[in-house]
């Protein structure tokens, strides 16, 4: 391989990562920092996948990039544009110019430090060579963890207890999401155009899922990026108007989102009743086990990346799992301000997208 | 036997998912979580009581290429505070939030909270306390955010915003930690850290990120506004547990896996710190107008108080005195845990009954809620640091290593705050009393009242009289 | 030490403090958001770069597997973040 032409490359793709990074950060348009965000996690998506790590890269590709992208971008469309939230507020506001000048200056050479003494710190990291050990270990241990891709050998196997926690954290975000106040409004039913798009698109996004699924064991893929490719599904039918995604309701999806975490404890539990370690898979059935966690993992994130998107529980029902009107919520104010706000008056031209009043269920 | 430590994550994990899917059974089934997991906790202090530090290797795979759990004397005593903390609250919720829906939301957050505790007192690996960090700052914003209030959204939101920074930090320091020296676990790491670069500016990003979340002073801006307006149990275990989990996290970093990289002009910083919040803090208390931000910014305060051991511990050699002040340094911790969970509950009483929690306005409190107000004064008590509490007994530690080390500063500074919180607690105890007749019963409402009663009696008479098993637990610090 | 190793893992810093910045500053919620997840970007960045051995040697894993948990962490935190705010700006005072 010509090493100049790499090394050009990589100064390009830094300096891109690099710029886009400024650009982001120094937009005062909330819209326009959004799609550079999406913009610079697409470009690092790029830099994974020059680094050798094409697990990450897909992962940023749809997760990074894509879902966060959507999140953002569906938060930015309902909120007039410059101001996103009461709290706007900087962590440490100052009223008066000046104090915020020097306030400016202080962070700015504080991170100018950080910047400095981090990059010191790993260059002399780098140089002292450090031990492999680690690398090393999971070759030998390769063979008896049920699978061959090391990232997915890592991820379910040796270090299984992360996963678990992190599928945790996806539990506890959307439950917290859910306490917040009921989805966002829907879309509109879409046009013929896209209409047929979602149509063939659906349906090969769900495929690719479940082939990433099954290929994760012997090469990049995973439940992650099955999961998240699940939930882009689950995106484009919320904007062609489909409004609940074809999810379940209440009792049945409480049990799909809790599904990733429970499936972890029932197999390593169970495991600890027969006399194994915690999550210590026994290597004659490690690669089913491990298969029976991603299924349930993946359905997990994608229910949960899905709900993210639309922003709390799918609208039907009026009552909750309990039987009950939501009582403490005024969902009435909620709903009513979740109107466009400036009727007439907005500057945004992407119709197909809009919120449209008369698709308010009451 | 080790198998406890897992049980320990596991337990509340799930009951959190059966709470989710079975909400009607949730108070039942919170129940019997609580009182399972207590056990198991109870048990594990008596086996390391027994036998020394425990540790487990999950899925059996050696510490480095899988993560290990590991619970020592220190662990161990703060998993128990955890265990009856949340019991405790978990039992005042049950009668605090009326509606079931309220409910139904509450319990899964409430138990990943708790197991996302667990794991982080018990984490042995550092990418998986970043993990348990995080999930312990979002179960902790997801629970201050309920009941929807414009004032505990904005705090929620502040909150997130930090405690993200925090992690943020953090992680960049597991990654210099992982790049200098290939190993993520803990116990490997501490024999192999030498002082260098690498190893400085990784203890330094990390400890920023945990000072964020344990917010020391000038870095607390974002607590009282999130304990103010949570929910009262979540207050009581923000205060008491949240913010103690990221000083534990401080204090293993510091005194045990870097302990060769500290200096003295480190710990000094931490001290000074420390000194701070306890001045501003008290402070902040005496002219609060509030009772839950009173007793938000006296946990500012009080968290002063256990970095001020730093420097302390680090001025003494090895030996009887430095470990009699580590001592100190654990029980006043657990003191402070349990009485400002109580004092939380209680004011949550008082916030509900009159609708408000102004201090001007508590007038005749002591008579209507008798044992609610006995239940402030202990916390009082204890928070002042007046014998028999825990507290005493930990800030006589501290005083007395500040003497036999000549660190006057700290000595000044300790007797100031306390002079503070008593001025302060004082104010709080005056304006509950007035001029209405004494009631026929103590107790109003049992379900609240006694659990604020058992955590601020723990912390005054239970770790004051019979606190020496702390020092012999923190002796089997292996 | 490899040059890719280098130049990766300084721009990795570099995104750091700039993300950083933004956090501390920007009034804008979205852009702080923004700002958080840069800065997971480029301490993720660094992850990778030490992972990395170069074109004939398979990669570290744990790295990699670390920023694969890392991104899923981000995005909850994110989504979480974005439904507080959306939360907050419904309130009938601010909307």
């Amino acid at each position: 391989m010509n090493t100049t032409a790499v090394l050009v490359f990589d100064i390009l793709l830094v300096l891109s990562l690099l710029s886009l990074a400024v650009a982001t950060l120094a937009t005062r348009d909330a819209h326009r920092s959004v799609i550079l965000f999406m913009a610079f996690g697409l470009v690092l998506a790029l830099a994974w996948g020059r680094l050798m790590a094409p697990d990450v890269a897909l992962a940023e590709a749809a997760i990074g990039a894509g879902l966060s992208g959507a999140l953002l971008l569906a938060a930015v469309r309902e909120q007039p544009r410059q101001t996103l939230t009461a709290d706007t507020n900087a962590v440490h506001s100052g009223n008066d110019a000046g104090l915020k000048v020097i306030l400016q200056s202080v962070a700015t050479l504080l991170c100018v430090g950080l910047a400095a003494t981090l990059s010191w710190a790993l260059a002399h990291a780098l140089q002292s060579a450090p031990s492999n050990a680690l690398a090393q270990a999971v070759q030998e241990n390769l063979a008896t963890s049920g699978v061959s891709n090391p990232v997915t050998a890592v991820l379910l196997n040796f270090r299984a207890y992360d996963t678990l926690l992190e599928l945790a954290v996806l539990l506890t975000a959307i439950l917290g999401i859910f306490a917040l106040g009921p989805a966002r409004p829907g879309y509109r039913s879409a046009g013929p155009v896209f209409d047929s798009l979602a149509h063939w698109l659906v349906p090969v996004l769900i495929l690719t899922a479940g082939y990433l699924l099954w290929v994760g064991a012997q090469a990049p893929g995973g439940a992650f990026q099955a999961g998240a490719i699940l939930a882009a599904a689950g995106v484009v039918l919320q904007l062609s108007g489909q409004r609940t995604l074809g999810l379940p309701q209440e009792r049945t999806l409480h049990i799909v989102i809790a599904a990733g975490v429970g499936m972890f404890l029932l197999v390593g539990l169970s495991l600890l009743f027969l006399g194994r370690p915690f999550l210590g898979y026994p290597p004659a059935w490690a690669s089913a086990l491990i298969l029976l966690i991603e299924t349930a993992a993946m359905l997990a994130i994608a229910a949960t990346l899905a709900l993210a998107f639309l922003g709390g529980r799918p609208q039907s029902p009026r009552l909750n799992a309990t039987g009950e009107k939501p009582a403490a919520l005024s969902t009435g104010t909620l709903r009513a301000a979740m109107h466009p706000v400036r009727s007439g008056t907005d500057a945004d031209t992407n119709s197909g997208y809009r919120n449209s009043s008369n698709e308010q269920k009451q | 036997m080790a198998d406890m430590l897992i049980w320990l994550v596991a337990t509340p994990l799930v009951g959190a998912l059966v709470t989710l899917v079975l909400p009607r059974q949730a108070t039942a089934l919170v129940n019997l979580t609580a009182v399972a997991t207590t056990a198991i906790a109870f048990t594990l202090l008596y086996q390391v009581e027994k036998q020394g530090a425990l540790d487990y290797e999950i899925g059996g795979w050696t510490a480095g290429l899988g993560i290990a759990l590991r619970a020592d004397g220190l662990s161990a005593m703060l998993l128990i505070m955890t265990a009856l903390v949340v019991t405790a609250a978990s039992v005042y919720a049950s009668a605090y939030f009326r509606q079931l829906s309220e409910r139904a939301r509450f319990w899964p957050l409430w138990l990943l909270l708790w197991s996302s505790l667990n794991a982080l007192l018990l984490s042995g690996d550092l990418f998986n306390i970043y993990v348990t960090l995080e999930l312990l700052g979002l179960s902790a914003v997801a629970l201050t955010s309920l009941g929807g209030k414009t004032a505990a959204l904005q705090a929620a939101l502040r909150y997130l915003q930090v405690g993200l920074l925090g992690s943020m930090l953090f992680l960049a320091g597991v990654s210099l930690i992982y790049a200098g020296y290939g190993t993520l676990d803990l116990s490997t790491l501490a024999s192999m850290v030498v002082p260098g670069p690498v190893a400085w500016m990784a203890l330094a990003l990390m400890t920023a990120g945990l000072l964020l979340k344990t917010a020391l002073f000038p870095l607390h801006f974002w607590l009282p506004p999130a304990h103010g307006s949570a929910p009262a149990p979540v207050s009581a275990v923000l205060s008491a547990l949240v913010v103690k989990a990221a000083f534990y996290l401080v204090l293993r970093l510091w005194l045990d896996v870097f302990a060769d990289l500290v200096t003295p002009a480190a710990s000094n910083i931490l001290g000074i710190l420390g000194g701070g919040a306890i001045l501003w803090g008290s402070w902040r208390a005496l002219r609060a107008e509030r009772l839950k931000l009173l007793a938000a910014y006296s946990t500012v305060a009080q968290l002063g108080y256990l970095f001020l051991f730093f420097p302390v511990l680090q001025a003494l050699p090895p030996g009887s005195a430095r470990d009699s002040a580590l001592g100190g340094l654990v029980i006043l911790a657990l003191t402070h845990g349990f009485a400002k969970a109580g004092l939380f509950l209680a004011i949550g009483i008082i916030q509900q009954r009159a609708g408000h929690d102004r201090i001007r306005e508590l007038d005749g409190t002591a008579q209507r809620l008798p044992a609610t107000t006995f239940a402030i004064a202990l916390g009082g008590v204890a928070l002042i640091g007046l014998p028999p509490s825990g507290a005493f007994l930990g800030k006589w530690q501290l005083i007395s290593a500040a003497f036999a080390t000549g660190q006057w500063l700290w000595v000044l500074i300790v007797v100031a705050g306390s002079l503070l919180a008593a001025a302060y607690m004082f104010r709080v105890l005056g304006h509950a009393f007035g001029n209405q007749a004494y009631p026929q019963r103590a107790v109003t409402v049992a379900r609240e009242e006694w659990p604020a009663l058992i955590l601020t009696g723990i912390a005054v008479i239970g770790l004051g009289l019979a606190g020496a098993p702390v020092w012999q637990l923190m002796g089997s610090n292996a | 030490m490899m040059t890719a190793q280098w130049l990766y893992g300084i721009t990795g810093c570099l995104i750091v403090a700039l993300g950083l910045r933004t956090a501390l500053l920007h009034t804008l919620l979205l852009q702080r958001v923004i700002g958080i997840n840069i800065m997971g970007a480029g301490v993720f960045l660094v992850l990778i770069a030490v992972a990395y051995r170069g074109p004939g040697e398979a990669p570290d894993p744990v790295p990699q597997a670390l920023v694969l948990t890392g991104i899923v962490v981000a995005v909850s935190a994110t989504a979480l973040a974005l439904a507080l705010a959306r939360r907050l700006a419904a309130e009938p005072d601010n909307g």
